[in-house]
């Protein structure tokens, strides 16, 4: 049982640069990545202009999903956006899930969402110079009034850094909970004499069932929920950066 | 792994944030190869397809119409003409038929013509017939009765004037 309040551990290290610490949130994330490559082949293979598989039905209504959603929130001009939308939802989502294998959750590391927080900001940025032009967009910063540059600066700022810690308080707070909870369901097995040790393994009856609810909670919906969240408030701010007088 | 190094639970790492990085970069180009662009082209296929076969059954519906509409136009014109044929048969017709009465009452006003001159000569003739047979039997009846020659010129002159009185036939 991992201690309440420990990050992601080192897998292992790399010789270079004075040693570069690979995390389990890394090598999850290889995981996912061969997991995705893997369903995209199977669901992709053989595609028919009339569906008669059934996952081909699945992989069009999941690109339709996220298309319609890009289409809804950015307009059409942002189509491009769908793979990108789409990788922030599966890798949040399935980054979520994978603590239903007993695994870490990849977005319980604040450099994740740090990271991709960055990425949208960057794209935010990117968008608002390209439709105000350098000068517009440093002069966004003092209005309406050159009073307010401070709050508009901590404002911009504040953006990414919400973002990436919403998702990532979200996932870990979960995480941490359902880590104290079994901690405390243990000790009070232990408490009722209803706790067994076969050999070196201790099989706490408290400890089944219970947590299974929170867990579906904690892992399950506010995993998912935080991706979309997370996808929605991309195109929200990208969206809205272009569209900026 | 007994003794792995465990990280801070909240840190900032730079080698988790560009592998990271590049983990996304990678997702999304796989995403993007092997899952959009393949569905939105079959999609974009289908589409395509579905929009060309609507046109091609708003085509064939058009012509339809369109044939529809040409050949009413033809069977009526069709009727029309029929119905001017007949007509125009019937009043020929009518024209010959006069034609015929006509030539056949002027034929046969030429026949009663000729018949009534016909009757008027066979009447002259049987008249001068029975004025020779009146004359003989007159001068028959005459020598009988005399008993005796008279000229020829004397017996021409008594049978004009016995004709004159027995009058005109």
């Amino acid at each position: 049982m991992d201690s309440i309040g420990q990050g992601p551990r080192v897998v292992f290290t790399i010789p270079l640069f004075g040693g570069l610490d690979i995390t389990e949130t890394i090598v999850i994330g290889w995981l996912i990545i061969a997991a995705v490559l893997l369903l995209c082949l199977w669901l992709t293979r053989d595609l028919k202009k009339i569906p008669e598989k059934k996952r081909q039905i699945i992989a069009e209504a999941f690109v339709n999903f996220v298309n319609g959603s890009v289409k809804e929130t950015m307009g059409s001009r942002f189509m491009k956006f769908a793979p990108y939308i789409a990788t922030i939802l599966v890798y949040a989502v399935l980054g979520a899930l994978v603590s239903l294998l007993g695994l870490r959750s990849m977005t319980a590391d604040f450099n994740v969402t740090l990271t991709w927080a960055l990425m949208t900001f960057a794209l935010i940025t990117y968008y608002k110079i390209k439709t105000n032009g350098f000068g517009g967009y440093l002069k966004g910063f003092a209005q309406p009034f050159a009073v307010m540059l401070p709050l508009n600066l901590i404002s911009e700022v504040a953006t990414p850094l919400s973002m990436a810690f919403r998702m990532f308080g979200n996932v870990s707070g979960g995480m941490v909970i359902t880590t104290l909870l079994y901690g405390a369901l243990g000790a009070l097995s232990s408490a009722l004499h209803i706790s067994f040790s076969i050999g070196s393994v201790v099989i706490s009856l408290g400890q089944l069932f219970t947590p299974a609810v929170l867990s579906i909670y904690f892992d399950l919906f506010s995993g998912c929920i935080q991706a979309y969240i997370f996808a929605t408030l991309t195109m929200v701010y990208i969206s809205g950066a272009a569209d900026e007088e | 792994m007994a003794m792995a190094k465990v990280t801070e639970f909240l840190t900032i790492d730079p080698t988790t944030i560009v592998l990271t990085l590049c983990n996304t970069l990678i997702l999304f180009l796989i995403l993007k190869h092997f899952l959009f662009d393949k569905i939105n082209k079959i999609i974009e296929a289908r589409r395509n397809d579905i929009e060309e076969s609507y046109k091609r059954a708003d085509d064939a519906e058009r012509r339809a119409d369109q044939l529809a509409a040409e050949y009413t136009e033809r069977l009526g014109k069709a009727r029309e003409e029929s119905a001017e044929l007949v007509r125009n048969a019937a009043r020929k017709a009518q024209a010959r038929s006069d034609e015929i009465i006509a030539e056949a009452k002027l034929e046969a006003k030429g026949i009663i013509d000729s018949a009534g001159l016909e009757i008027e000569r066979e009447k002259k003739i049987a008249v001068n017939q029975i004025k020779d047979e009146i004359a003989q039997i007159a001068v028959s009846a005459a020598s009988a009765v005399v008993e005796k020659e008279i000229s020829a010129e004397d017996n021409e002159r008594l049978i004009e004037s016995f004709i004159d009185s027995v009058g005109e036939v």
